[in-house]
């Protein structure tokens, strides 16, 4: 990938993260954090696109990151981590293989029509199992935290 | 004395579920909600505390100290995300914890903090046309391209406003959106505002992708609430196929239009 397209890419990732922070009703005192977050998490995403030649991995080690990141953030701010990751995360949502997807169908492509189906199934559980692999660790601590507290069991 | 008692764990019910139910509201996830109400009826003294809720409903049961039970239940109709309230929401639910203020005084902060905001926010429909403009620019577009997806957000925000009064059933109004958006953004090209109406499509498709709703089931799914992972899953898979639905329409047709 060239530099220049790179940078497009982090920045405007970046943009859209400000963009859904405000759609999402963040804190104001959250954007910037979301805004790192969303930048981050493309730089992450464009480096594995240069390295990785593989759909489901390109979208794993962003979405892995990105959970991480929330993760962090959010007990340093003492705020929750689904705002914070929902608006990082937001840029590698298969929108645009949505779209193409829906395309050749109505276009009648059934080859194109298939690949970007796979295409974008493989993108949406890569970003799953990402976010899965991280909030596991985070949520048996958690757990374990909170049944001292009620004391059950 | 009995009275008084009978009330009061009445009261903690009321308070933890209302709590419950607006953070729901905001776009919580389930397994939060829940540990909520539980966390609330410990520290308010109750001997157990169990709660049972699924996307739409909260449902729970404390028993006091003398054995007495108190079930409310609670159902939620509309969601618009608002993740500062849900913040504020969460630090409620924390002091309380904390500190036990009192009742009536947890009851009048929690009202404090859901008062209903403006029907129409500036910042908002701004966050949705930067949102736009910057996705149609990440997925390739050009600048002009940028700048047509911002009306047609606008457009969108300003029918997602109206449609939550109204009340109606999601999936038809996102596809219809969808298909307002997609007919604009074909009209926009054929004037010549805007180059690619792929591209100024998929600005707008992002702004209606349930993201959110996926994070969310995958965590509730993830802390063994399966039924609400389950059915936010699916509405999230059902609310993709009406924005492909909502968009394949105006592509279809558009041939028979010109």
């Amino acid at each position: 990938m060239e530099l220049k397209q790179a940078m497009i890419i982090i920045i405007t990732g970046m943009l859209g993260t400000v963009g859904f922070s405000a759609l999402f009703r963040c804190d104001k005192r959250r954007v910037a954090c979301n805004a790192l977050g969303g930048a981050l998490t493309c730089l992450v995403y464009v480096l594995c696109c240069s390295f990785i030649d593989n759909l489901f991995w390109q979208n794993f080690f962003p979405a892995l990151f990105a959970t991480a990141y929330a993760e962090t953030m959010a007990r340093a701010m003492k705020a929750p981590a689904t705002p914070i990751l929902a608006c990082s995360i937001i840029s590698l949502v298969p929108g645009s293989k949505l779209y193409y997807t829906t395309y050749y169908l109505v276009t009648s492509e059934d080859e194109l029509f298939h690949s970007t189906l796979i295409e974008t199934l493989l993108i949406a559980a890569g970003l799953a199992v990402g976010i899965i692999c991280i909030s596991v660790v985070v949520h048996e601590i958690n757990r374990h935290k909170f049944k001292q507290i009620l004391d059950v069991e | 004395m009995q009275k008084t008692d009978e009330r009061y764990s009445e009261k903690v019910l009321s308070l933890a579920l209302d709590l419950g139910k607006n953070m729901v509201k905001c776009g919580a996830e389930m397994n939060r909600v829940e540990e909520t109400v539980i966390r609330i009826g410990y520290a308010y003294g109750m001997e157990k505390t169990e709660v049972f809720s699924i996307i739409s409903v909260i449902y729970a049961t404390v028993i006091d100290k003398d054995n007495r039970t108190q079930s409310q239940l609670r159902r939620i109709r509309s969601m618009s995300v608002n993740f500062e309230k849900l913040e504020k929401l969460n630090d409620l639910s924390r002091r309380i914890c904390k500190n036990k203020p009192d009742l009536d005084e947890a009851r009048q902060e929690l009202e404090s903090i859901c008062v209903p905001g403006k029907k129409f926010n500036i910042a908002v429909c701004l966050g949705y046309m930067l949102a736009s403009a910057s996705f149609a620019v990440f997925f390739g577009g050009n600048l002009l391209d940028a700048a047509a997806s911002m009306p047609i957000a606008a457009m969108i925000y300003l029918m997602q406003s109206f449609i939550k009064t109204v009340g109606a059933s999601r999936l038809f109004f996102t596809a219809l959106e969808s298909a307002v958006a997609g007919l604009a953004a074909l009209v926009f090209v054929h004037f010549g505002f805007g180059n690619n109406a792929d591209i100024i499509m998929i600005g707008d498709i992002m702004l209606l992708i349930p993201g959110l709703m996926l994070i969310n089931s995958l965590r509730e799914m993830l802390c063994g609430d399966m039924m609400s992972g389950l059915l936010r899953m699916l509405e999230s898979v059902l609310l993709a196929m009406a924005i492909a639905v909502g968009f394949a329409l105006p592509i279809l047709f558009w041939d028979f239009i010109v």
